[in-house]
Protein backbone atom coordinates (compact mmCIF):
# COMPACT_ATOMS: atom_id res chain seq x y z
CA UNK A 1 0.00 0.00 0.00
CA UNK A 2 2.64 2.53 0.91
CA UNK A 3 4.46 2.20 -2.79
CA UNK A 4 0.68 3.44 -4.01
CA UNK A 5 2.08 6.88 -2.24
CA UNK A 6 5.62 7.30 -2.49
CA UNK A 7 5.63 8.35 -6.01
CA UNK A 8 3.79 11.59 -5.49
CA UNK A 9 6.38 13.10 -3.61
CA UNK A 10 8.39 13.40 -6.47
CA UNK A 11 6.94 12.31 -10.03
CA UNK A 12 9.60 14.12 -11.86
CA UNK A 13 13.10 12.61 -10.84
CA UNK A 14 11.28 9.39 -10.09
CA UNK A 15 9.79 9.00 -13.56
CA UNK A 16 13.49 9.69 -15.53
CA UNK A 17 14.90 6.71 -13.14
CA UNK A 18 12.02 4.44 -14.08
CA UNK A 19 12.92 5.64 -17.71
CA UNK A 20 16.79 4.99 -17.90
CA UNK A 21 15.91 2.17 -16.13
CA UNK A 22 13.74 1.08 -18.50
CA UNK A 23 15.94 1.80 -21.24
CA UNK A 24 18.93 0.29 -20.49
CA UNK A 25 16.62 -2.73 -19.69
CA UNK A 26 15.50 -2.71 -23.04
CA UNK A 27 19.25 -2.78 -24.38
CA UNK A 28 20.31 -4.92 -22.49
CA UNK A 29 17.35 -7.54 -23.54
CA UNK A 30 18.17 -5.84 -27.13
CA UNK A 31 21.50 -7.14 -26.72
CA UNK A 32 21.35 -10.71 -25.33
CA UNK A 33 18.41 -11.69 -28.45
CA UNK A 34 20.97 -10.05 -30.78
CA UNK A 35 23.75 -12.44 -29.30
CA UNK A 36 21.18 -15.33 -29.08
CA UNK A 37 20.79 -15.10 -32.46
CA UNK A 38 24.53 -14.92 -33.37
CA UNK A 39 24.35 -18.00 -31.29
CA UNK A 40 21.75 -19.87 -33.71
CA UNK A 41 23.17 -18.36 -37.04
CA UNK A 42 26.99 -19.18 -35.89
CA UNK A 43 25.75 -23.00 -34.76
CA UNK A 44 23.41 -23.99 -37.91
CA UNK A 45 26.05 -22.01 -40.06
CA UNK A 46 28.54 -24.03 -39.00
CA UNK A 47 26.56 -27.30 -39.35
CA UNK A 48 25.78 -26.49 -42.95
CA UNK A 49 29.23 -25.71 -43.55
CA UNK A 50 30.75 -28.63 -41.95
CA UNK A 51 28.69 -30.87 -43.91
CA UNK A 52 30.28 -31.84 -47.35
CA UNK A 53 33.22 -29.28 -46.74
CA UNK A 54 34.99 -30.76 -43.24
CA UNK A 55 33.06 -34.04 -43.47
CA UNK A 56 31.61 -35.86 -46.00
CA UNK A 57 27.65 -34.78 -46.86
CA UNK A 58 26.53 -38.51 -46.57
CA UNK A 59 27.93 -38.53 -42.82
CA UNK A 60 27.03 -35.29 -41.90
CA UNK A 61 24.08 -33.83 -43.76
CA UNK A 62 23.56 -30.15 -43.28
CA UNK A 63 19.83 -28.77 -41.95
CA UNK A 64 18.83 -28.07 -44.86
CA UNK A 65 19.21 -31.45 -45.84
CA UNK A 66 17.38 -32.16 -42.50
CA UNK A 67 14.36 -30.63 -43.53
CA UNK A 68 13.81 -31.41 -47.28
CA UNK A 69 13.77 -34.99 -45.99
CA UNK A 70 11.58 -34.12 -43.10
CA UNK A 71 9.27 -32.81 -46.08
CA UNK A 72 9.51 -36.27 -48.18
CA UNK A 73 8.82 -38.31 -45.01
CA UNK A 74 5.68 -36.01 -44.13
CA UNK A 75 4.90 -36.95 -47.72
CA UNK A 76 5.17 -40.56 -47.45
CA UNK A 77 2.81 -40.15 -44.38
CA UNK A 78 5.24 -42.76 -42.08
CA UNK A 79 5.50 -39.53 -39.76
CA UNK A 80 2.32 -39.24 -37.67
CA UNK A 81 1.69 -43.01 -37.45
CA UNK A 82 5.28 -43.45 -36.06
CA UNK A 83 4.83 -40.43 -33.76
CA UNK A 84 1.49 -41.97 -32.33
CA UNK A 85 2.76 -45.62 -31.55
CA UNK A 86 5.87 -44.06 -29.79
CA UNK A 87 3.61 -41.10 -27.87
CA UNK A 88 0.87 -43.77 -27.11
CA UNK A 89 3.99 -46.52 -25.80
CA UNK A 90 5.05 -43.53 -23.77
CA UNK A 91 1.73 -42.38 -22.13
CA UNK A 92 1.10 -46.23 -20.76
CA UNK A 93 4.74 -46.42 -19.49
CA UNK A 94 4.78 -43.04 -17.92
CA UNK A 95 1.04 -43.50 -16.42
CA UNK A 96 2.36 -46.77 -14.78
CA UNK A 97 5.43 -45.86 -13.74
CA UNK A 98 3.77 -42.73 -12.39
CA UNK A 99 1.38 -44.97 -10.40
CA UNK A 100 4.41 -47.22 -9.11
CA UNK A 101 6.20 -44.47 -8.14
CA UNK A 102 3.65 -42.66 -5.87
CA UNK A 103 2.90 -45.96 -4.45
CA UNK A 104 6.04 -46.79 -3.56
CA UNK A 105 6.98 -43.18 -2.08
CA UNK A 106 4.07 -43.48 -0.11
CA UNK A 107 4.70 -47.61 1.01
CA UNK A 108 8.27 -45.67 2.11
CA UNK A 109 7.13 -43.64 5.30
CA UNK A 110 7.08 -47.18 6.76
CA UNK A 111 10.21 -47.50 8.51
CA UNK A 112 10.87 -51.13 7.49
CA UNK A 113 9.34 -51.13 4.03
CA UNK A 114 11.61 -48.04 3.44
CA UNK A 115 14.94 -49.87 4.02
CA UNK A 116 12.51 -52.77 1.89
CA UNK A 117 12.59 -49.91 -1.22
CA UNK A 118 16.02 -48.38 -0.84
CA UNK A 119 17.99 -49.95 -2.44
CA UNK A 120 15.41 -50.86 -5.20
CA UNK A 121 15.41 -47.23 -5.56
CA UNK A 122 19.31 -46.30 -5.99
CA UNK A 123 19.32 -49.50 -8.94
CA UNK A 124 16.32 -47.47 -10.54
CA UNK A 125 18.12 -43.95 -10.66
CA UNK A 126 21.81 -45.45 -11.60
CA UNK A 127 21.44 -48.27 -13.66
CA UNK A 128 21.86 -47.25 -17.43
CA UNK A 129 18.42 -46.99 -19.51
CA UNK A 130 19.83 -49.72 -22.01
CA UNK A 131 20.36 -52.70 -19.47
CA UNK A 132 16.65 -52.68 -18.91
CA UNK A 133 16.10 -52.20 -22.79
CA UNK A 134 18.22 -55.41 -23.11
CA UNK A 135 16.88 -57.18 -20.77
CA UNK A 136 13.48 -56.71 -21.72
CA UNK A 137 14.03 -57.51 -25.31
CA UNK A 138 16.03 -61.11 -24.78
CA UNK A 139 12.60 -61.87 -22.28
CA UNK A 140 9.84 -60.37 -23.84
CA UNK A 141 11.14 -60.02 -27.98
CA UNK A 142 8.80 -58.16 -29.64
CA UNK A 143 5.80 -57.57 -27.61
CA UNK A 144 4.37 -54.65 -25.93
CA UNK A 145 5.31 -55.62 -22.36
CA UNK A 146 8.81 -55.41 -22.65
CA UNK A 147 9.31 -51.51 -23.60
CA UNK A 148 6.60 -50.62 -20.84
CA UNK A 149 8.27 -52.51 -18.15
CA UNK A 150 11.17 -50.92 -19.30
CA UNK A 151 10.06 -47.70 -19.14
CA UNK A 152 8.71 -48.32 -15.51
CA UNK A 153 11.93 -49.76 -14.24
CA UNK A 154 14.05 -46.28 -15.53
CA UNK A 155 11.14 -44.09 -14.23
CA UNK A 156 9.60 -44.44 -10.89
CA UNK A 157 12.59 -44.26 -8.70
CA UNK A 158 12.59 -40.87 -9.63
CA UNK A 159 9.04 -39.72 -9.04
CA UNK A 160 9.33 -42.28 -5.51
CA UNK A 161 12.68 -39.83 -4.50
CA UNK A 162 10.29 -36.77 -5.17
CA UNK A 163 6.76 -38.11 -3.56
CA UNK A 164 8.51 -39.18 -0.34
CA UNK A 165 10.43 -35.91 -0.62
CA UNK A 166 7.17 -34.17 -0.52
CA UNK A 167 5.73 -36.32 1.92
CA UNK A 168 8.36 -35.95 4.46
CA UNK A 169 8.19 -32.42 4.72
CA UNK A 170 4.36 -32.29 5.38
CA UNK A 171 3.39 -29.51 7.82
CA UNK A 172 2.57 -31.54 10.27
CA UNK A 173 1.04 -28.54 12.58
CA UNK A 174 -1.74 -27.78 9.80
CA UNK A 175 -2.58 -31.17 9.74
CA UNK A 176 -2.87 -31.13 13.91
CA UNK A 177 -5.07 -28.38 13.89
CA UNK A 178 -6.79 -29.54 11.13
CA UNK A 179 -7.82 -32.42 13.30
CA UNK A 180 -8.30 -30.85 16.33
CA UNK A 181 -11.02 -28.88 14.66
CA UNK A 182 -12.56 -31.70 13.39
CA UNK A 183 -12.07 -31.46 9.45
CA UNK A 184 -12.77 -34.70 7.92
CA UNK A 185 -10.28 -36.84 6.28
CA UNK A 186 -10.93 -36.13 2.95
CA UNK A 187 -11.43 -32.25 2.86
CA UNK A 188 -8.15 -32.82 4.86
CA UNK A 189 -6.22 -34.48 2.18
CA UNK A 190 -7.69 -32.62 -0.39
CA UNK A 191 -6.92 -28.92 1.42
CA UNK A 192 -3.54 -29.55 3.11
CA UNK A 193 -2.02 -32.72 1.64
CA UNK A 194 -2.16 -32.84 -1.85
CA UNK A 195 -2.00 -29.03 -2.28
CA UNK A 196 1.53 -29.61 -0.50
CA UNK A 197 2.24 -32.45 -2.59
CA UNK A 198 1.60 -31.12 -5.98
CA UNK A 199 4.68 -29.19 -6.52
CA UNK A 200 6.71 -32.66 -5.63
CA UNK A 201 4.72 -34.29 -8.44
CA UNK A 202 5.15 -31.84 -10.75
CA UNK A 203 9.19 -32.16 -10.39
CA UNK A 204 9.18 -35.70 -10.18
CA UNK A 205 6.69 -35.67 -13.40
CA UNK A 206 8.85 -33.67 -15.49
CA UNK A 207 12.01 -35.49 -14.26
CA UNK A 208 10.39 -38.62 -15.22
CA UNK A 209 8.77 -37.61 -18.11
CA UNK A 210 12.91 -36.21 -19.62
CA UNK A 211 13.70 -39.92 -19.12
CA UNK A 212 10.50 -42.05 -20.42
CA UNK A 213 10.84 -41.00 -23.93
CA UNK A 214 14.17 -41.65 -24.08
CA UNK A 215 13.96 -44.60 -23.10
CA UNK A 216 10.99 -45.35 -25.19
CA UNK A 217 13.15 -44.59 -28.37
CA UNK A 218 16.36 -47.23 -27.23
CA UNK A 219 13.85 -50.29 -26.12
CA UNK A 220 12.00 -49.43 -29.65
CA UNK A 221 15.31 -49.96 -31.04
CA UNK A 222 16.17 -53.00 -29.70
CA UNK A 223 12.62 -55.01 -29.87
CA UNK A 224 9.70 -52.76 -31.69
CA UNK A 225 8.83 -53.18 -35.35
CA UNK A 226 6.65 -49.96 -35.20
CA UNK A 227 7.64 -46.36 -33.98
CA UNK A 228 10.16 -43.59 -33.66
CA UNK A 229 13.20 -45.74 -32.55
CA UNK A 230 12.30 -48.61 -35.17
CA UNK A 231 11.94 -45.69 -37.80
CA UNK A 232 15.66 -44.92 -36.81
CA UNK A 233 16.75 -48.50 -36.76
CA UNK A 234 16.16 -48.74 -40.15
CA UNK A 235 17.67 -45.86 -41.31
CA UNK A 236 21.00 -46.24 -39.72
CA UNK A 237 21.14 -49.92 -41.10
CA UNK A 238 20.49 -49.15 -44.37
CA UNK A 239 23.01 -46.14 -43.93
CA UNK A 240 20.78 -43.70 -44.46
CA UNK A 241 22.35 -40.16 -41.85
CA UNK A 242 19.68 -37.50 -43.11
CA UNK A 243 16.89 -40.16 -42.64
CA UNK A 244 18.38 -41.05 -39.21
CA UNK A 245 18.96 -37.44 -38.48
CA UNK A 246 15.29 -36.19 -39.45
CA UNK A 247 13.49 -38.62 -37.14
CA UNK A 248 15.52 -37.92 -33.90
CA UNK A 249 15.27 -34.16 -34.53
CA UNK A 250 11.56 -34.23 -35.47
CA UNK A 251 10.78 -36.45 -32.18
CA UNK A 252 13.29 -34.92 -29.99
CA UNK A 253 11.37 -30.91 -30.86
CA UNK A 254 8.22 -32.59 -30.06
CA UNK A 255 9.46 -33.86 -26.93
CA UNK A 256 11.00 -30.87 -25.97
CA UNK A 257 8.14 -29.43 -26.79
CA UNK A 258 5.87 -31.24 -24.34
CA UNK A 259 8.38 -31.44 -21.33
CA UNK A 260 9.43 -27.46 -21.61
CA UNK A 261 6.33 -25.58 -23.03
CA UNK A 262 2.65 -28.37 -22.18
CA UNK A 263 3.96 -29.32 -18.79
CA UNK A 264 4.98 -26.12 -17.74
CA UNK A 265 1.95 -24.75 -19.10
CA UNK A 266 -0.16 -27.43 -17.02
CA UNK A 267 1.86 -26.67 -13.98
CA UNK A 268 1.86 -22.83 -14.41
CA UNK A 269 -1.94 -23.01 -14.90
CA UNK A 270 -2.53 -25.75 -11.61
CA UNK A 271 -0.37 -22.90 -9.56
CA UNK A 272 -2.62 -20.13 -10.49
CA UNK A 273 -3.91 -19.89 -6.94
CA UNK A 274 -0.42 -19.28 -5.76
CA UNK A 275 0.54 -16.08 -7.71
CA UNK A 276 -2.48 -14.81 -7.48
CA UNK A 277 -1.38 -15.41 -3.79
CA UNK A 278 1.86 -13.29 -4.66
CA UNK A 279 0.27 -10.43 -6.12
CA UNK B 1 15.11 -56.12 20.74
CA UNK B 2 15.09 -58.75 18.54
CA UNK B 3 11.52 -57.73 17.80
CA UNK B 4 12.37 -54.22 17.32
CA UNK B 5 15.05 -54.87 15.36
CA UNK B 6 13.01 -57.00 12.94
CA UNK B 7 10.78 -54.13 12.92
CA UNK B 8 13.88 -52.21 11.70
CA UNK B 9 14.89 -50.73 8.14
CA UNK B 10 17.87 -52.62 8.36
CA UNK B 11 15.58 -56.16 8.11
CA UNK B 12 13.77 -54.64 5.44
CA UNK B 13 17.19 -54.18 3.13
CA UNK B 14 18.18 -57.77 3.87
CA UNK B 15 14.43 -58.48 2.69
CA UNK B 16 14.37 -57.67 -0.01
CA UNK B 17 17.06 -59.51 -2.05
CA UNK B 18 15.07 -61.97 -0.94
CA UNK B 19 11.63 -60.76 -1.80
CA UNK B 20 13.58 -60.28 -5.38
CA UNK B 21 15.21 -63.86 -5.39
CA UNK B 22 11.20 -65.34 -4.74
CA UNK B 23 9.48 -63.23 -7.53
CA UNK B 24 12.53 -64.61 -9.71
CA UNK B 25 11.77 -68.28 -9.09
CA UNK B 26 8.17 -67.96 -8.77
CA UNK B 27 8.25 -66.11 -12.44
CA UNK B 28 10.48 -68.98 -13.69
CA UNK B 29 7.58 -72.11 -12.32
CA UNK B 30 4.62 -69.92 -13.39
CA UNK B 31 5.94 -69.18 -16.91
CA UNK B 32 7.40 -73.06 -17.70
CA UNK B 33 4.24 -74.10 -16.22
CA UNK B 34 2.56 -72.14 -18.49
CA UNK B 35 4.92 -72.29 -21.39
CA UNK B 36 7.16 -74.60 -21.42
CA UNK B 37 9.53 -73.49 -24.49
CA UNK B 38 9.97 -70.18 -22.64
CA UNK B 39 12.15 -71.36 -19.80
CA UNK B 40 15.86 -70.86 -22.04
CA UNK B 41 14.48 -67.10 -22.10
CA UNK B 42 14.03 -66.74 -18.37
CA UNK B 43 17.64 -68.31 -16.84
CA UNK B 44 17.48 -69.04 -13.33
CA UNK B 45 19.30 -67.02 -10.42
CA UNK B 46 21.94 -70.17 -10.03
CA UNK B 47 22.63 -69.80 -13.92
CA UNK B 48 23.63 -65.72 -13.31
CA UNK B 49 25.57 -66.94 -10.56
CA UNK B 50 27.33 -69.04 -12.31
CA UNK B 51 28.35 -67.07 -15.46
CA UNK B 52 29.01 -64.13 -12.97
CA UNK B 53 31.49 -66.41 -11.02
CA UNK B 54 33.06 -67.03 -14.40
CA UNK B 55 33.51 -63.38 -15.27
CA UNK B 56 35.15 -62.82 -12.04
CA UNK B 57 37.74 -65.20 -12.65
CA UNK B 58 38.14 -64.76 -15.69
CA UNK B 59 37.09 -67.82 -17.27
CA UNK B 60 34.79 -65.96 -20.14
CA UNK B 61 33.44 -66.94 -24.01
CA UNK B 62 33.70 -63.15 -25.07
CA UNK B 63 36.83 -61.92 -26.44
CA UNK B 64 38.17 -60.00 -23.01
CA UNK B 65 37.45 -61.03 -19.52
CA UNK B 66 35.78 -58.62 -17.53
CA UNK B 67 38.74 -56.49 -16.00
CA UNK B 68 40.01 -55.65 -19.62
CA UNK B 69 36.96 -55.01 -20.92
CA UNK B 70 36.14 -52.54 -18.25
CA UNK B 71 39.33 -51.15 -18.03
CA UNK B 72 38.69 -50.41 -21.99
CA UNK B 73 35.77 -48.45 -20.99
CA UNK B 74 37.08 -46.42 -18.39
CA UNK B 75 39.77 -45.27 -20.12
CA UNK B 76 37.62 -44.15 -23.40
CA UNK B 77 35.39 -43.07 -20.55
CA UNK B 78 38.57 -40.96 -19.01
CA UNK B 79 39.74 -39.53 -22.53
CA UNK B 80 36.42 -38.31 -22.99
CA UNK B 81 35.79 -36.42 -19.84
CA UNK B 82 39.25 -34.89 -20.13
CA UNK B 83 38.06 -33.29 -22.79
CA UNK B 84 34.67 -32.16 -22.01
CA UNK B 85 36.26 -30.94 -19.02
CA UNK B 86 38.65 -28.63 -20.24
CA UNK B 87 36.09 -27.12 -23.15
CA UNK B 88 33.41 -27.21 -20.55
CA UNK B 89 35.66 -25.77 -18.28
CA UNK B 90 36.42 -23.19 -20.60
CA UNK B 91 32.75 -22.20 -22.12
CA UNK B 92 31.31 -22.15 -18.60
CA UNK B 93 33.85 -19.87 -17.11
CA UNK B 94 33.37 -17.78 -20.52
CA UNK B 95 29.60 -17.93 -20.18
CA UNK B 96 29.61 -17.02 -16.49
CA UNK B 97 31.42 -13.59 -17.03
CA UNK B 98 30.04 -12.71 -19.88
CA UNK B 99 25.89 -12.13 -20.46
CA UNK B 100 26.85 -12.09 -24.29
CA UNK B 101 28.32 -15.29 -24.23
CA UNK B 102 25.63 -16.63 -21.98
CA UNK B 103 23.34 -15.38 -24.48
CA UNK B 104 25.17 -17.27 -27.33
CA UNK B 105 25.59 -20.36 -26.17
CA UNK B 106 22.94 -20.40 -23.93
CA UNK B 107 20.44 -22.62 -26.13
CA UNK B 108 22.56 -25.02 -27.35
CA UNK B 109 23.77 -26.17 -24.36
CA UNK B 110 20.69 -26.82 -23.24
CA UNK B 111 19.68 -28.70 -26.54
CA UNK B 112 22.61 -30.76 -26.11
CA UNK B 113 21.68 -31.54 -22.86
CA UNK B 114 18.37 -33.02 -23.66
CA UNK B 115 19.53 -35.03 -26.41
CA UNK B 116 18.91 -38.80 -25.77
CA UNK B 117 22.27 -40.56 -26.04
CA UNK B 118 21.36 -42.88 -27.87
CA UNK B 119 21.23 -39.79 -30.20
CA UNK B 120 24.91 -39.16 -30.37
CA UNK B 121 25.51 -42.89 -30.43
CA UNK B 122 24.17 -43.77 -33.07
CA UNK B 123 25.63 -40.82 -35.16
CA UNK B 124 28.89 -40.84 -33.66
CA UNK B 125 28.94 -45.25 -35.21
CA UNK B 126 27.80 -44.09 -38.35
CA UNK B 127 30.26 -41.32 -38.87
CA UNK B 128 33.29 -41.70 -37.72
CA UNK B 129 33.14 -45.88 -37.65
CA UNK B 130 34.07 -48.47 -35.45
CA UNK B 131 36.73 -47.95 -32.77
CA UNK B 132 37.56 -45.83 -29.90
CA UNK B 133 36.34 -42.42 -31.58
CA UNK B 134 32.65 -42.69 -31.99
CA UNK B 135 32.51 -43.57 -28.47
CA UNK B 136 34.69 -41.21 -27.08
CA UNK B 137 33.32 -38.10 -29.04
CA UNK B 138 29.42 -39.47 -27.67
CA UNK B 139 30.87 -38.85 -24.07
CA UNK B 140 32.44 -35.69 -24.99
CA UNK B 141 29.03 -34.76 -26.43
CA UNK B 142 27.11 -36.10 -23.15
CA UNK B 143 29.01 -35.07 -20.58
CA UNK B 144 30.16 -31.65 -21.43
CA UNK B 145 26.91 -29.37 -20.81
CA UNK B 146 27.04 -30.39 -17.24
CA UNK B 147 30.43 -29.15 -16.89
CA UNK B 148 29.51 -25.96 -18.53
CA UNK B 149 26.29 -25.54 -16.40
CA UNK B 150 28.32 -26.35 -13.42
CA UNK B 151 31.18 -24.22 -14.19
CA UNK B 152 29.38 -21.40 -14.82
CA UNK B 153 27.44 -21.94 -11.46
CA UNK B 154 30.45 -21.75 -9.83
CA UNK B 155 31.58 -18.56 -11.11
CA UNK B 156 28.60 -17.17 -10.88
CA UNK B 157 28.49 -17.44 -7.21
CA UNK B 158 32.17 -16.97 -6.47
CA UNK B 159 32.63 -14.85 -3.37
CA UNK B 160 33.29 -11.17 -4.93
CA UNK B 161 33.98 -9.79 -1.73
CA UNK B 162 36.61 -11.88 -0.84
CA UNK B 163 38.10 -10.66 -4.26
CA UNK B 164 37.52 -6.72 -3.32
CA UNK B 165 39.54 -7.54 -0.23
CA UNK B 166 41.67 -9.48 -2.16
CA UNK B 167 42.71 -6.51 -3.78
CA UNK B 168 42.17 -4.14 -1.14
CA UNK B 169 44.90 -5.94 0.58
CA UNK B 170 47.26 -5.68 -2.52
CA UNK B 171 47.38 -9.87 -3.12
CA UNK B 172 49.44 -10.75 -5.86
CA UNK B 173 46.68 -12.17 -8.90
CA UNK B 174 48.24 -15.57 -8.73
CA UNK B 175 47.62 -15.80 -5.34
CA UNK B 176 43.89 -14.92 -5.51
CA UNK B 177 43.16 -17.16 -8.14
CA UNK B 178 45.24 -19.72 -6.17
CA UNK B 179 43.36 -19.30 -2.86
CA UNK B 180 40.22 -17.74 -4.04
CA UNK B 181 38.41 -18.58 -7.01
CA UNK B 182 39.92 -22.29 -7.66
CA UNK B 183 38.97 -23.13 -3.68
CA UNK B 184 35.59 -21.56 -4.33
CA UNK B 185 35.53 -23.34 -7.88
CA UNK B 186 35.68 -26.56 -6.48
CA UNK B 187 32.54 -28.23 -5.16
CA UNK B 188 31.45 -27.32 -8.40
CA UNK B 189 33.62 -28.47 -10.73
CA UNK B 190 33.38 -31.77 -8.50
CA UNK B 191 29.85 -31.80 -8.79
CA UNK B 192 30.54 -31.69 -12.56
CA UNK B 193 32.58 -34.54 -12.95
CA UNK B 194 30.39 -36.57 -11.07
CA UNK B 195 28.00 -35.79 -13.56
CA UNK B 196 30.08 -36.40 -16.54
CA UNK B 197 31.00 -39.16 -14.93
CA UNK B 198 27.73 -40.96 -13.93
CA UNK B 199 26.28 -39.39 -17.17
CA UNK B 200 29.04 -40.20 -19.58
CA UNK B 201 29.05 -43.45 -18.23
CA UNK B 202 25.74 -44.44 -19.37
CA UNK B 203 26.08 -42.46 -22.91
CA UNK B 204 29.81 -44.31 -23.52
CA UNK B 205 27.54 -47.80 -22.80
CA UNK B 206 25.21 -46.85 -25.29
CA UNK B 207 27.68 -45.80 -27.95
CA UNK B 208 29.79 -48.77 -27.54
CA UNK B 209 26.67 -51.01 -28.23
CA UNK B 210 26.08 -49.03 -31.94
CA UNK B 211 29.79 -48.48 -32.42
CA UNK B 212 32.09 -50.21 -30.67
CA UNK B 213 34.74 -53.49 -31.09
CA UNK B 214 35.38 -53.83 -27.70
CA UNK B 215 34.47 -52.65 -24.03
CA UNK B 216 31.12 -52.85 -21.79
CA UNK B 217 28.96 -52.07 -23.70
CA UNK B 218 30.01 -54.16 -26.60
CA UNK B 219 30.42 -56.97 -24.70
CA UNK B 220 26.78 -56.92 -23.09
CA UNK B 221 25.80 -56.60 -26.72
CA UNK B 222 27.51 -60.06 -27.31
CA UNK B 223 25.65 -61.72 -24.96
CA UNK B 224 22.73 -59.96 -26.35
CA UNK B 225 22.98 -61.17 -29.62
CA UNK B 226 24.11 -64.93 -28.62
CA UNK B 227 20.97 -64.97 -27.21
CA UNK B 228 22.25 -65.86 -23.98
CA UNK B 229 20.04 -64.40 -21.62
CA UNK B 230 21.89 -65.49 -18.62
CA UNK B 231 24.82 -63.32 -19.87
CA UNK B 232 22.86 -60.42 -20.48
CA UNK B 233 21.54 -60.61 -16.93
CA UNK B 234 25.19 -61.46 -15.48
CA UNK B 235 26.60 -58.49 -17.17
CA UNK B 236 24.17 -55.90 -16.04
CA UNK B 237 24.46 -57.14 -12.62
CA UNK B 238 28.72 -56.33 -13.11
CA UNK B 239 27.03 -52.69 -14.27
CA UNK B 240 25.24 -52.37 -11.55
CA UNK B 241 28.30 -53.25 -9.43
CA UNK B 242 30.69 -50.88 -11.17
CA UNK B 243 28.41 -48.40 -10.73
CA UNK B 244 27.97 -48.45 -6.90
CA UNK B 245 31.38 -48.96 -6.74
CA UNK B 246 32.22 -45.50 -8.57
CA UNK B 247 29.19 -43.71 -7.38
CA UNK B 248 29.38 -44.89 -3.42
CA UNK B 249 32.66 -45.47 -2.48
CA UNK B 250 35.10 -43.85 -4.55
CA UNK B 251 33.59 -40.63 -5.02
CA UNK B 252 32.19 -40.33 -1.65
CA UNK B 253 35.93 -40.82 -0.52
CA UNK B 254 37.15 -38.56 -2.90
CA UNK B 255 35.20 -35.47 -1.68
CA UNK B 256 35.69 -35.95 1.46
CA UNK B 257 38.80 -35.88 1.15
CA UNK B 258 38.86 -33.03 -1.36
CA UNK B 259 36.72 -31.19 1.19
CA UNK B 260 38.10 -31.43 4.38
CA UNK B 261 39.00 -28.18 5.09
CA UNK B 262 35.15 -27.33 4.98
CA UNK B 263 33.10 -27.09 8.07
CA UNK B 264 30.53 -29.51 6.32
CA UNK B 265 30.82 -30.53 2.25
CA UNK B 266 27.74 -29.81 0.94
CA UNK B 267 28.34 -30.03 -2.37
CA UNK B 268 26.26 -27.88 -5.02
CA UNK B 269 24.58 -30.67 -6.83
CA UNK B 270 21.40 -29.18 -9.02
CA UNK B 271 19.34 -32.00 -10.17
CA UNK B 272 19.27 -30.99 -14.12
CA UNK B 273 17.91 -33.86 -16.37
CA UNK B 274 17.83 -36.79 -13.30
CA UNK B 275 18.73 -36.76 -10.11
CA UNK B 276 21.60 -39.14 -9.49
CA UNK B 277 22.67 -37.90 -6.05
CA UNK B 278 19.33 -38.34 -4.19
CA UNK B 279 19.29 -41.38 -2.13
CA UNK B 280 16.44 -41.35 0.41
CA UNK B 281 19.12 -42.36 3.73
CA UNK B 282 19.47 -38.81 5.61
CA UNK B 283 23.04 -37.57 4.85
CA UNK B 284 25.92 -39.13 6.92
CA UNK B 285 27.95 -36.38 8.59
CA UNK B 286 31.22 -35.63 6.26
CA UNK B 287 33.61 -34.78 8.67
CA UNK B 288 35.41 -37.23 10.77
CA UNK B 289 38.84 -37.93 12.22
Amino acid sequence: MSTVTAPSTSPPRRASAEDLARKTERADRLRTWGWRLAGYLFFLGLWEFSSGRLMDENLLPGPSAVFATFADLWATGEVPSAFATTLTRIGIGFFLAFVVGVLVGMLMQNRWLNGFFRDAVTIGITTPGLIWALITAIIFGNREAGPLLAIVLTTFAVITVNVSEGIKSLPKDLIDMAKSFGVGVLKRNRHIVLPHLAPFLFTGVRFGFSIAWKVTVLTEVFSSSSGIGFEMRTATQLFRLPEFLTWILAFYILALFLEKVVLEVIERRFFSWRTSLKA
Amino acid sequence: MLFRALKGPLSGRLTFPLVCLGVWLLTIELVASIWPFAVDVLPTPWQVAGFMWDEITGNTLAPHNVYQTFWISLQRLGAGMLIAMVVGGVVGLAMGLSKSVNAFFNDWVVAILAMPNLAWALFCSLAFGFGDTGPIIAVVLTGVPYVIINVREGVRNAPSDLYDMARAFGVPRERAIRHVLIPSLMPFLFAAGRYAFALGWKGLVVAEVFGGQDGAGWTIKFWYDAHRAYGVIGYALLFVIFALFFEKFLFDKLSRRIFRWRPEASVAEEAFDQPPAVTTEPQRTPQHG
